[in-house]
């Protein structure tokens, strides 16, 4: 390989002013944590690059790493569009994500603890009743039942956006069952693979360890008295757009991957079935929505869940991570009042800042919202997965209309943030055989444990391969790209 | 003094199919409260397992059975001895000044400590076109208001057997005029959350033999809070206010969480199910 074709790497990379690109900077040099990686293949030949690239993914179809995407008339499987040129945090930048982070899941976490006792944040009038009453997310059965250790959240995904002010903003908190982890993981292993020799050059953190603090943190919040638990992963299902991920997890655990019909609960134990007769599990980590884990309390069509399961967790015979009833501190309405809650809470300033966000609930914001979609994102409170969003400077003069109706119809279920201009990166497309840039965000995992918090220092980032578009989930037609944290 | 009652819950469930797993959670135990005390229980199955005493998201016990093997059928009896204190519903003392109990239901401490109760379900939701079918009297208190629409209700729907089911919509039991306990209730309820008042459905027993609407099954009554009193039950089936005839089981926001059974079953066929209950005062065991 050498430098034998007129074809480098970013020899056709077309910046665009008014964008913060992550690599270059204004006067278009290169930023200091990428220039070693520059000095090293910024020479190579783009043909270099697609041969490294083509392998890198055909090693993920080898080894089944891809998803599905809901709605689409022939279900199929993709592997998750993936470019070898990684992004790269500098440990200054990463100390702010990480407190930010961590504070913000300890901050939900007194959150869901106080709207499932006493209620304060409400009767105090921070938090607007409305929010609660309105969300299907809250749960009553949940009400004064005391989590493990008190943890509820026990794994957060904190999606963050770099704006092109230079400053991080979180775009949305997800506390139910944030998916991706696998992907980080299967990410950095393609890279190690591809370009082992960078990782001498560069000291990035390990993000493979993720499996090991997880399952340390599951075997944390044991049920009282017993010693040594047994961990399961839950799982819908292998038509489930995750079940990858929820097949690594268990696997890189070494704990059993189940289903609700592989469980079943007599006298408020929860037991496996197997080959040997039944085996108590104390520990469910489920990729079950709350609403389907038990048939007998919540949608009693639900047949992904195990019936019994929600008295048993009640009785404390079973812990389950995340609690039930997380959902309603992801709702996007609360997210608004995500600095308000951390300084009730934790009596701190917001170490990572919100988007200003409307919320269409309210007369004179919905008034403000009707006026402005052109320059808002519409999105509905209780969908995750990036469905349902809407970009105003992409709709038609019709569409525009259609949001009017949908927002007039039922105010609740919007907020609407300014369109952010998120920062973008280098990313290979396919189909230009070059480098472009493309927009791309930050999803961070927490895990809470009994008095242990632990950011994976890496995280996944996910780029919108469309140019120009700004939604970068999966389902939405988003790539990723391997994410370095530097040590210092 | 105290009522003493004998209850025999009985329920046999036939799958045509057969089913090779099942799990049934019934939720028909006497809770144990100020006015009633559970003194005996016994639970039977013919399927010859376990009946395991649990509870359930609100609160309230159930007894749950699971069978592991190849079943047409499943016959199921509780029976409970229980004690009941003759209660007189009027008990209490009504708050004389109206502006204080508006000032109680419009404080945000109540909204949030009855947010539960106040939340409306789909069963329990005012139809749009029915907002003005009972109005409140503001002249009157949140007690009389309560009594006046247990009255209403009560001469507003009339009681008949088979003709409405738990998913009947109100809309459709308002215009039809016709329902069992359960329609009255979701009505009952429905004015009173509309109004600001924390509703919630009762499912229990009632004694049997003195010809009250709704006591050959499981009934069902409200029970609302009024401020600086409590919870006060209301029978709008049989326009009376809760007393000792009525034998509470488990409250919840709608029919919902209190169906008395649930079960899940994995099976192709159509299944069948048939249940009698039977209330008895002490007194009336001995003369048979």
């Amino acid at each position: 390989m050498g430098p034998d074709t007129d074809k480098t790497i970013f020899s056709s990379y077309d910046r665009k002013d008014g964008l913060f690109d992550e690599v270059f900077g204004k006067d278009g040099n290169v930023k200091s944590v990428y220039q070693k990686l520059l000095d090293l293949y910024g020479a190579r030949s783009i043909e270099d690059y697609v041969t490294l690239n083509n392998k890198a993914k055909s090693s993920f179809f080898n080894q089944g790493i891809t998803f599905q995407v809901y709605g689409d008339k022939q279900s199929q499987e993709k592997i998750f569009p993936f470019d070898l040129f990684p992004r790269i945090i500098d440990p200054k930048e990463w100390e702010i994500i990480e407190k930010g982070a961590i504070q913000r899941s300890l901050a939900l976490n007194h959150f869901l603890w106080d709207v499932y006792h006493d209620k304060k944040i409400v009767k105090d009038g921070i938090v607007p009743i409305e929010l609660l009453s309105s969300s299907p997310n809250y749960l009553h059965q949940m009400m004064y039942v005391d989590p493990p250790s008190k943890i509820y959240n026990h794994i957060s995904g904190t999606d963050i956006i770099k704006h092109s002010d230079g400053n991080y903003y979180v775009l949305e908190d997800n506390i139910r069952c944030p998916s991706g982890v696998s992907y980080v993981i299967c990410n950095r292993t393609a890279l190690k693979r591809a370009l082992f020799g960078v990782f001498n050059h560069y000291k990035t953190h390990t993000v493979t360890d993720y499996a090991e603090n997880l399952l340390n943190l599951l075997e944390s919040v044991k049920p009282p008295g017993v010693d040594s638990p047994v961990c399961v992963v839950i799982t819908p299902g292998m038509f489930n757009s995750a079940y990858y991920e929820h097949s690594y997890l268990a696997k890189a655990m070494g704990v059993e991957l189940v289903e609700g019909r592989d469980l079943f609960v007599e006298n408020d134990f929860v037991y496996m079935k197997t080959t040997q007769g039944p085996v108590r599990v104390d520990v469910v980590y489920r990729r079950i929505d709350d609403l389907f884990i038990d048939p007998m309390e919540f949608y009693p069509d639900s047949s992904l869940g195990v019936p019994g399961l929600f008295a048993a967790y009640r009785k404390g015979n079973v812990t389950l991570a995340n609690a039930p009833g997380t959902g309603v501190a992801d709702d996007k309405a609360i997210y608004t009042y995500v600095p308000d809650i951390i300084k009730y809470y934790l009596d701190e300033e917001p170490i990572l800042k919100n988007v200003h966000t409307y919320h269409c609930s309210r007369p004179d914001e919905l008034q403000y919202v009707l006026d402005h979609i052109s320059e808002l994102v519409i999105k509905p409170v209780d969908e995750a997965g990036g469905y349902g969003i809407s970009i105003g400077n992409k709709l038609t003069k019709e569409e525009i209309e259609e949001v009017k109706v949908k927002l007039k119809a039922n105010p609740r279920k919007f907020v609407a943030q300014p369109i952010m201009s998120l920062s973008v990166h280098p990313t290979y497309i396919d189909a230009k055989e070059s480098f472009e840039q493309r927009h791309i965000d930050l999803r961070t995992y927490t895990v809470l444990g009994q008095d242990k918090q632990f950011v994976l220092k890496g995280g996944l980032t996910r780029v919108a391969l469309k140019e120009g578009n700004l939604i970068v989930n999966s389902s939405q037609g988003g790539g990723s790209k391997d994410t370095w944290v530097l040590k210092q | 003094m105290f009522y003493e009652y004998e209850i025999d819950y009985d329920t046999q469930n036939s799958y045509e199919k057969g089913l090779s797993e099942a799990f049934w959670q019934f939720l028909v135990i006497p809770e144990d409260n100020d006015t009633q005390e559970v003194t005996y229980w016994h639970f039977e199955n013919d399927l010859g397992e376990r009946n395991s005493v649990s509870e359930n998201g609100l609160g309230f016990k159930t007894v749950q059975v699971r069978s592991k093997r190849e079943i047409d059928h499943i016959k199921f009896n509780a029976h409970f001895k229980l004690k009941k204190k003759e209660i007189n519903p009027f008990d209490f003392e009504l708050p004389l000044n109206l502006d204080d109990e508006l000032e109680i239901m419009n404080s945000l401490n109540f909204k949030v400590d009855y947010e539960p109760y106040l939340r409306k379900t789909k069963l329990t939701t005012l139809p749009e076109q029915h907002r003005a079918i009972f109005l409140f009297d503001s002249d009157k208190s949140v007690f009389e208001n309560l009594t006046d629409l247990n009255y209403w209700a009560f001469g507003h729907l009339y009681f008949k057997v088979g003709v409405t089911d738990v998913d009947t919509p109100l809309a459709e039991i308002i215009e039809k005029r016709h329902g069992v306990c359960q329609d009255f209730t979701h009505l009952f309820c429905a004015i009173a959350k509309h109004n600001g008042i924390p509703c919630r459905y009762v499912s229990g027993y009632l004694h049997q033999g003195i010809g009250f609407f709704g006591d050959s099954q499981m009934h069902a009554w409200a029970e609302a809070f009024v401020p600086n009193v409590g919870w006060i039950g209301f029978d709008p089936a049989n326009n009376l206010l809760a007393n000792h005839n009525h034998i509470k089981v488990c409250h919840g926001k709608d029919y919902n969480d209190c169906a008395p059974l649930k079960g899940v079953v994995y099976t192709l066929g159509n299944n069948e199910t048939k249940y009698s209950v039977l209330v008895k005062t002490a007194e009336e065991q001995q003369q048979q």
